[in-house]
């Protein structure tokens, strides 16, 4: 069996662009390792078009609710591909040694948490280094804690954060906050201390962390931060390891897409979403990428 | 017996109490933001304190990763 179109990846991409190409009636399959995303694990979005405020478990649920009432897909989920091949068609490996081939693909496979890359930091991960604020905040009841990095993200886990521990620090590398105006006016906490010109070098502790390291780069002053939790929000990676031999890949490990119409360098795969070398990477943009690419992917089996 | 280590807002605790529901397995969940003796035990039977964790007879799994849930039930 050959299905007209693949999508890889179950966030809000590559749901979308399966409820959109199974109203054009492609034959799709969708192969993820769970659905949701990056998304999935937020406490609160805000800026989630048509809803005020919505966890991510609930945007999930209603985004999947959606496409498994879509009658021309199916779902492949706790499946990760392992490779690609093009041959005539393309050639899609799972992890599972299962097999499938498509007309088409879409890559929308998303982005993990960017690690920082300093001693300490694999060593005492889930010992007091976290990653995920939304699962783990309730462990910090009445304890200090240091967010690293002051974009959106790490906001989003003061935010979370605030509710439990004593003292929130959000340690960020540049002058000033990142994260966007509105997003820094909704925290308002004599608890938190943001530490700016901030290089983090080194998490210590013993069993479980007992604080960092960082060099003040004004002064070049090393400074010590004691904390028994310490939040990384540096940002995401591209989940593109298995591609850059398959499709053209920038710098940063990102799909170059075109943006008019989200192909990759490769004829017959597009790309979407958080992979994507796209300036903004939300919900919403993705959202729209992905049915751009269904669309165009519709447009160019038409035709062939 | 089954125990699922959890916080009340742990987006893999619920796909893991989700699973369990669907696959019509019986567990418990203890909450270790609000129970400290469940909170000393994880991190005793575990190692570290991140959530979620899941004890199945006493073979411990870091997370919700459902292959090795899948193995040790022979779902």
């Amino acid at each position: 069996m050959v299905y007209d179109l693949i999508i890889i990846g179950g966030g809000p991409a590559g749901m979308s662009a399966g409820i959109y190409a199974s109203r054009k009636k492609l034959k799709t399959l969708l192969i993820t390792d769970s659905l949701g995303g990056q998304s999935f694990i937020a406490s609160d979005i805000q800026n989630f078009i048509g809803f005020k405020s919505i966890s991510g478990i609930e945007l999930t649920k209603k985004i999947e609710e959606h496409l498994r009432a879509q009658k021309e897909i199916e779902i492949k989920d706790q499946t990760r591909v392992s490779k690609i091949k093009k041959d005539n068609n393309f050639i899609i490996e799972t992890e599972n040694n299962e097999s499938f081939e498509a007309k088409t693909v879409l890559l929308a496979l998303g982005s993990h948490y960017r690690k920082l890359n300093i001693p300490g930091e694999k060593e005492f991960e889930g010992k007091g280094v976290f990653y995920c604020s939304t699962c783990d905040a309730p462990l910090m009841k009445e304890k200090s804690v240091i967010i690293i990095g002051g974009g959106n993200t790490g906001f989003a886990s003061a935010r979370d954060l605030l509710s439990y521990a004593s003292k929130v620090y959000i340690l960020e590398y540049s002058e000033s906050p990142k994260a966007d105006p509105i997003e820094q006016e909704r925290i308002i906490s004599n608890k938190l201390e943001i530490i700016t010109m901030a290089k983090v070098q080194e998490i210590f502790g013993e069993t479980f962390v007992k604080g960092l390291k960082y060099q003040n780069r004004d002064t070049n002053e090393i400074k010590e931060l004691k904390a028994e939790g310490i939040f990384i929000s540096i940002g995401y990676e591209p989940n593109s390891e298995f591609l850059k031999d398959f499709v053209k890949l920038n710098n940063a490990k990102q799909v170059i897409v075109n943006c008019k119409t989200q192909e990759t360098s490769l004829k017959g795969v597009w790309a979407a979403g958080d992979i994507t070398d796209t300036l903004y990477h939300q919900n919403n943009t993705a959202i729209g990428d992905a049915i751009k690419a269904v669309l165009n992917i519709y447009d160019y089996l038409k035709k062939s | 017996m089954i125990k699922l280590y959890s916080t009340p807002t742990c987006p893999y605790c619920e796909m893991a109490k989700n699973y369990f529901k669907e696959k019509n397995v019986e567990f418990e969940v203890y909450d270790i933001s609000a129970d400290e003796k469940a909170q000393k035990e994880m991190v005793e039977v575990s190692k570290q304190i991140t959530v979620p964790v899941i004890d199945i007879n006493g073979k411990i799994i870091i997370g919700f990763n459902r292959a090795e849930i899948d193995k040790i039930l022979n779902l």
